[in-house]
C-alpha cells in the first residue's frame, strides 16, 4: 500500500495520471476507511487550493477539503451560507467533523448527506479537475449516479471546490434535520432552503430534502407554489403539505416508517422556510 | 427534612474521593484488557452459527475445514460428550447436536493459527439443515399448534408463576378507582464496550486456565468444570481488566468459555476466542423483552389498595437467567409502596429468537416503567399531585412489605422530596414536562443461593508493613475495590495508599457468588471490614507479646501503655521470624442469618434495601415527537456513602443507561433476525446525549451494612424509566406505553390521540 500526501494541484494531477486505476483520492477518510482501502491513496487534506474559504466578487469559494469542523468555525460561512454551517454542525460526531470534508460528503453519495443537502439548496456548483487538465463545473445533483454511488471517479478526477453565488441581497438559508440521537446517527430526514425576498414576498426559492432520491432532492413543485407568497405562517404550512405530497419516501424497520419520514419532511420544510425567511429579512435590514 | 439527614449535593469537597491506581492505567491506555491478551503459540477460535431460526441438523461436514493449512481443530456437537448446562435449566449444549433454535445458535467451531484462516475454515464447513417452522411472537408461541422449542417446556412455557397476596379480588371490587394499562419493553443489551473475550489454556497436569474477565468467576469456574468433567481445582480463571459488565457479564458468555476450552484441550495450545460486536448482539444474552398488563386499585384519597400484573416475558431460545429476571421484574416494584393486595401471573415464553439473560437492575427497571406509569395515570384521574400520591404510599423504615421484605433503613420519602425540590416540582417552567418515579432494590440476596448468603475476605500484613486484601468480588470499573480499600483503611486506621486489593484469580481469592444483586459493598464490603478488624486484632496481639504489655494500634503504628511504639513492618518481621515465614492474616467472614423464605417467595430476601427517587425534566417537540431530556435529578438512599466519587460515577452511568433504555435502545427484529446488530444501529447514548444529571445522597446509616453503607450500583438505573415516561406524558398530556419512547413513537401516540378525539 502507498500513501501520498499532496500539497499542490500539479502533484495531484500528475499522481492521478501516473498511478493508474487503483490510486484513489482520500480526504478525511471517514467514509473510505469503512470500505476496503484501495492500494494507493492520495491524501488531499493539505491541498491548499482545496482549503479555501473566501468571497471573491459576489461568489463564495469553499474548498472541497474543508472539514465540517472548519466550516462550522468560519464566520464568513455563517454569514453567507448559514444552511451549510448548520448542516456541517450536525454531521456525525465531533471526531467525524474534525476529519470529514465537504467534498467527501458529496462524493460519498449517501442519500441524506447533510452538507450535500445544504449545498444543493444553496445552488452550489462543483468545480472538478480531470488529471488531463480539463476542468468542468456542474450542479451538485449531477454528481450522483445512484444510491451511494457517485458519478465522479475519484481515481481520475478531483473535486476542487464549491462555488456559491453570494451576491443576492435579501436572501437567507437554513438547514434542519432529525436523527435518533445527538451524534453518530444518520438523519431520519433533513431539509434545507435558500430563498430571496422582495417586498416581503418570496421571489426565489430552492428547497431540498433527503433521503428521497439518490441525490439531494429539489422540490420543484413546492418551490413554484411558494414564489410570490408572503412571509406568513400560512405559506410555510402550505409548503409543508405540498412537500409531503411531492416526495415519495421509503421506510425501513431499522430507521422509521415511510409515513413518519414523510411527516418529518413536511415539518422540517416548514421550519427551514420560516427560518430562512427570517434570515433574509434580517439580511435586508442590514444591507 | 429531618435535621439528622445529611444531604450531599453538587461538588462538595470531601475526603471520600479515592480511586485505585487502575483508574490511571485505564486513562493512560496502559490497562491490559482481555482483548489485549496474547499467549505464546496462541490459536484463534471462531464459531459457526446457525443462519436459520429453527432447523434440524442433518449433518455437519468438517473434513474440508480440517484439511485447510493453518487449521488446528474443527469441532461439531455430535462428537462431544458434554453435559447440557444452564443457570436455571440445563437447556444448552456447547455446540448444537440435532437442532438449532435461533439465528446465531452455535453449530461448529474451529481453531486456526490466525483469525483470517479461522474465518475461512468456517466457510468450508458444510451443514445440512432441514428447516422447521419457527415462532417469534410470545402470544403465538403459547397458542395450540405452535412450533415447540424444548421438550422440557410444553406449550413453550419456560416458567410460570401465579401469586396472590391478601385479597386482591375484593380490593378491586370495592376500590374507588381502578386504572389499567398495557406496556411493552424490548430486549436490551448491556453493550459493555469490550466484547467478551477468552483465552483458554490447558495442560494435562496444571489443568485449564481461562483468562477472561467475568463478574462471577467462581460460579463460571464450577460450571465449566462440570460441563467438561474436570475437577474444579483443575480449573482456574484469571481476570484481566474488564471493559464493562453492567450485569451483562455476570456469567459472561458460557459458550465462549466452554468452546474455547474444548478447542484448547483438543489442540494442546492456548485458544483465544473473542465475540464480534455482531455476535454480542445476535448471540449474547440481552435482557428479556416484556409485555405487561397491569391494574391498580386506589381509594379516592390516593391510598393504594391492590395491584394486579399479568406479565409475559420473551425467553428467546434458551433460558440463561430469564426465569429469575422475570420474577424480579414481576414483583420487586410491589415493595416500593404499601400495597396490601397483590395478584401476579407470569409466563416466560420460548421463541426462536436470541436467548436472554440480564442487565443491571435485573428487570426491576422494566417493572418500574409500567408501575410508575400506572401511578401517574391514577394521580391524574384522582386529581392528586404525583408527588403527594407517592409520599402518601411509600414504604417506611420498620415496615415489612407485602412480599415479606424487612425494611431496616429507608429514606425513600426524603428522596422523593429532595428529587422533587431540586427539579423545581412546584416551580415548573412552561412548556416542560416533569416526571417522578421511585424504586427499591435488594442489596445482596439471602435467597439467591441460600447456602451462600454472605462473603469472605482475607487481609494480610506484608513484611514492609503494607496491607494486601484478597476478595472474590470483582471490580470492573464501578469502584468496588476503591471502596473496599477505604473500608479496610478505616478499620485498620491506616492510609488507603498503604493498601492494595487482589481479586482476579480463583486460585488465590476467596469464593464469591459474584458481582450481582447489588451485594458488593453491603456484603463483600462487610467481609472486608471484618477481615481488617481481625487483622488489626492479630497485629495488636503480636505486638503486645513483643512488648510484653498492652498496646493500641493508631495512626499506622502500635503504641504501648508505657509509650513504646512499633512500626507495622517491625511487627510483620517479628512474626515472620517466629513462624519461619508466615504473615499475619485476618480472615473475615460475613454470614448473614438465614431468611425464613417460603415456597410462595414470601420472606426477607436481603440484608439491606436501597431506595431512590428520580425526577425528570423534558421538552417534547409536538410536531416531530422528539423528546429532549433537560435534566435528571437522582436522589438515593444507599445508606452512608463511603466513596463519593464512585457513587456519583454510578449515578451518572446508570442514569445514562436508563435514558438509553427509555428513549433509544431496544432490539429490532425481522422475524428471528436482529436488525440492529451493531453499535451504529443499536443506539446507546453518546456523550452528547447525556443531559444534566444531579446525584443527591440522603445519608442515613444502615444498621447492617459496613459503616452504615448499602448498595447503589443497580438501583441507579431503575427509576429513570418511570420518571422519563411520566415526564413525557406530563409534557404531552398523552402517554407512550411502549419503550423506547422514540420520536416516531411519540408522533404515533399523538396521531392516535387525535384520531380518538
Ligand atoms: C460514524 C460516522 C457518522 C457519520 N455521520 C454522518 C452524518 O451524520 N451526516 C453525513 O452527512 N455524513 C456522515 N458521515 C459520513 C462522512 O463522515 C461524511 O460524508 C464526510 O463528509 C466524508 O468526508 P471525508 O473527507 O471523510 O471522505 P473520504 O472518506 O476521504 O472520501 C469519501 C469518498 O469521496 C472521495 N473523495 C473525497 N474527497 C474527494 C475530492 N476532493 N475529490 C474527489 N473525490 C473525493 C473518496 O475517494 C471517497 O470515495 C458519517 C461517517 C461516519 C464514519
Amino acid at each position: 500500500m502507498s500513501y501520498q500526501v499532496v500539497s499542490n494541484l500539479e502533484q495531484v494531477l500528475s499522481a492521478l495520471k501516473n498511478r493508474g486505476e487503483n490510486s484513489r483520492i482520500i480526504a478525511g477518510g471517514t467514509d473510505l476507511f469503512l470500505e476496503k482501502l484501495p492500494e494507493k491513496l492520495l491524501d488531499i487534506s493539505a491541498l491548499a487550493e482545496a482549503l479555501v474559504i473566501e468571497e471573491r466578487g459576489g461568489t463564495m469559494l469553499i474548498g472541497a477539503a474543508v472539514t465540517h469542523a472548519r466550516a462550522v468555525a468560519s464566520p464568513l460561512l455563517a454569514k453567507k451560507v448559514k444552511a451549510l454551517t448548520e448542516a456541517c454542525a450536525q454531521v456525525g460526531s465531533p471526531q467525524v467533523r474534525n476529519l470529514g470534508t465537504l467534498g467527501g460528503n458529496v462524493i460519498n453519495a449517501a442519500p441524506a448527506a447533510d452538507a450535500a443537502v445544504a449545498l444543493a439548496a444553496l445552488g452550489a456548483k462543483a468545480e472538478l479537475i480531470h488529471y488531463s487538465g480539463n476542468t468542468r463545473t456542474v450542479e451538485i445533483e449531477e454528481l450522483y449516479a445512484g444510491f451511494n454511488c457517485s458519478a465522479i471517479d475519484s481515481c481520475q478526477e478531483l473535486l476542487l471546490r464549491f462555488v456559491v453565488n453570494s451576491s443576492d441581497s435579501g436572501s437567507g438559508s437554513a438547514f434542519a434535520r432529525l436523527a435518533a440521537r445527538k451524534s453518530l446517527a444518520l438523519p431520519l430526514a433533513n431539509a434545507a432552503a435558500w430563498l430571496r425576498v422582495e417586498h416581503n414576498c418570496l421571489q426565489e426559492v430552492r428547497l431540498v430534502v433527503a433521503p428521497v432520491k439518490p441525490a439531494p432532492t429539489r422540490l420543484f413543485k413546492t418551490e413554484s407554489l411558494l414564489v410570490g407568497r408572503p412571509l406568513i405562517a400560512e405559506s410555510w404550512r402550505e409548503a409543508a403539505g405540498a412537500a409531503m405530497d411531492e416526495v415519495e419516501v421509503r421506510g425501513s424497520l431499522l430507521r422509521c416508517s415511510a409515513d413518519y419520514r414523510r411527516h418529518l419532511i413536511g415539518v422540517l420544510v416548514g421550519r427551514v422556510l420560516e427560518t430562512a425567511a427570517g434570515r433574509a429579512l434580517t439580511a435586508k435590514g442590514e444591507a | 427534612m429531618p435535621t439528622e439527614t445529611d444531604i450531599i449535593t453538587g461538588d462538595r469537597k470531601t475526603d471520600r474521593g479515592f480511586q485505585t491506581p487502575e483508574v490511571w492505567a485505564k486513562i493512560t491506555g496502559k490497562a491490559i484488557y482481555g482483548i489485549d491478551l496474547k499467549l505464546p503459540g496462541m490459536l484463534y477460535g471462531k464459531i459457526l452459527r446457525s443462519p436459520h431460526p429453527h432447523a434440524r441438523i442433518m449433518g455437519v461436514d468438517l473434513e474440508q475445514a480440517r484439511r485447510m493449512p493453518g487449521v488446528r481443530a474443527a469441532l461439531a456437537g455430535d462428537e462431544l460428550s458434554c453435559k447440557p448446562f444452564g443457570m436455571v435449566y440445563k437447556d444448552e449444549l456447547p455446540l448444537a447436536i440435532d437442532r438449532v433454535r435461533y439465528i446465531g445458535d452455535e453449530v461448529a467451531a474451529v481453531a486456526a493459527i490466525d483469525e483470517k484462516i479461522a474465518l475461512k475454515a468456517l466457510e468450508a464447513i458444510n451443514v445440512d439443515y432441514e428447516l422447521l417452522p419457527a415462532v417469534f411472537d410470545t402470544e403465538e408461541a403459547m397458542a395450540p399448534g405452535a412450533p415447540q422449542l424444548h421438550d422440557q417446556h410444553p406449550g413453550n412455557l419456560a416458567w410460570q408463576r401465579e401469586l396472590t397476596r391478601g385479597n386482591p379480588e375484593a380490593a378491586f371490587k370495592t376500590a374507588d378507582l381502578v386504572v389499567e394499562g398495557s406496556f411493552s419493553v424490548p430486549q436490551v443489551h448491556a453493550a459493555y464496550l469490550e466484547p467478551i473475550c477468552c483465552v483458554a489454556d490447558y495442560d494435562p497436569y496444571g489443568g485449564l486456565t481461562l483468562h477472561t474477565a467475568v463478574q462471577s468467576p467462581d460460579i463460571v469456574r464450577e460450571l465449566v468444570a462440570d460441563v467438561l468433567d474436570l475437577p474444579v481445582s483443575k480449573v482456574r480463571i484469571i481476570g484481566p481488566v474488564m471493559g464493562g459488565g453492567f450485569g451483562g457479564r455476570v456469567y459472561g458468555n458460557l459458550k465462549v468459555y466452554i468452546i474455547s476450552s474444548l478447542l484448547a484441550i483438543r489442540c494442546g495450545r492456548p485458544v483465544r476466542m473473542q465475540l464480534t460486536r455482531q455476535e454480542e448482539f445476535i448471540a449474547g444474552r440481552p435482557m428479556i423483552a416484556a409485555k405487561i398488563r397491569a391494574k391498580l386499585a386506589l381509594n379516592q384519597d390516593g391510598t393504594i389498595l391492590a395491584r394486579a400484573v399479568d406479565l409475559i416475558t420473551d425467553n428467546g431460545a434458551y433460558s440463561a437467567q430469564a426465569p429469575w429476571v422475570s420474577k424480579t421484574l414481576s414483583e420487586r416494584n410491589d415493595s416500593v409502596y404499601r400495597i396490601p393486595n397483590i395478584r401476579t401471573t407470569v409466563r416466560l415464553v420460548c421463541t426462536n429468537k436470541v436467548p436472554t439473560g440480564q442487565y443491571r437492575a435485573y428487570g426491576n427497571q422494566v417493572g418500574n416503567f409500567a408501575m410508575e406509569s400506572l401511578l401517574d395515570m391514577a394521580a391524574k384521574k384522582l386529581g392528586l399531585d404525583p408527588l403527594e400520591l407517592r409520599l402518601k404510599n411509600c414504604v417506611k423504615k420498620g415496615e415489612v412489605t407485602v412480599h415479606g421484605l424487612r425494611i431496616n433503613s429507608c429514606a425513600l420519602s426524603d428522596c422523593l422530596q429532595a428529587a422533587a425540590d431540586e427539579i423545581g416540582w412546584h416551580k415548573r417552567k412552561p412548556g416542560r414536562g416533569y416526571g417522578i418515579s421511585a424504586a427499591i432494590h435488594a442489596g445482596g440476596s439471602l435467597v439467591f443461593d441460600k447456602n451462600m448468603r454472605g462473603a469472605s475476605a482475607y487481609a494480610r500484613l506484608e513484611y514492609d508493613g503494607r496491607v494486601t486484601l484478597f476478595s472474590g468480588e470483582q471490580d470492573y470499573g464501578q469502584g468496588t475495590h476503591a471502596t473496599f480499600i477505604l473500608i479496610a483503611a478505616r478499620a485498620l486506621g491506616i492510609e488507603p495508599d498503604q493498601i492494595i486489593i487482589y481479586s482476579r484469580d480463583t486460585l488465590t481469592s476467596p469464593f464469591s457468588i459474584g458481582a450481582l444483586a447489588m451485594r458488593q459493598t453491603t456484603i463483600g464490603g462487610k467481609a472486608i471490614q471484618l477481615a481488617a478488624e481481625k487483622l488489626r486484632e492479630k497485629i495488636a496481639q503480636t505486638a503486645a507479646e513483643m512488648l510484653g504489655e498492652p498496646v493500641v494500634m493508631e495512626g499506622g503504628r502500635v503504641r504501648s501503655a508505657t509509650g513504646k511504639t512499633l512500626e507495622l513492618s517491625e511487627i510483620a518481621a517479628d512474626y515472620r521470624f517466629q513462624t519461619s515465614g508466615l504473615s499475619i492474616t485476618g480472615e473475615g467472614k460475613y454470614v448473614p442469618s438465614e431468611s425464613a423464605y417460603d415456597d410462595t417467595g414470601y420472606g426477607n430476601i436481603a440484608v439491606a434495601y436501597s431506595f431512590a427517587a428520580h425526577t425528570a425534566e423534558v421538552e417534547v417537540d409536538r410536531e416531530t415527537g422528539e423528546v429532549k431530556i433537560i435534566r435528571i435529578v437522582a436522589a438515593h438512599d444507599s445508606g452512608r456513602i463511603l466513596n463519593l466519587i464512585s457513587a456519583r460515577g454510578q449515578v451518572y452511568g446508570g442514569v445514562t443507561q436508563g435514558l438509553g433504555y427509555s428513549c433509544q435502545e431496544g432490539y429490532l427484529f425481522d422475524g428471528g433476525r436482529v436488525l440492529n446488530d451493531s453499535l451504529a444501529d443499536y443506539r446507546i447514548p453518546t456523550a452528547l446525549d447525556v443531559p444534566d444529571i444531579m446525584p443527591i445522597f440522603i445519608e442515613q446509616d444502615d444498621p447492617e451494612g459496613p459503616f452504615g453503607a448499602k448498595g447503589l450500583g443497580e438501583i441507579v438505573m431503575v427509576p429513570v424509566l418511570g420518571a422519563v415516561a411520566n415526564a413525557v406524558a406530563d409534557a404531552l398530556g398523552i402517554r407512550v406505553t411502549d419503550l423506547p419512547i422514540t420520536a416516531e413513537r411519540v408522533y404515533q401516540a399523538i396521531v392516535e390521540w387525535e384520531c380518538e378525539q
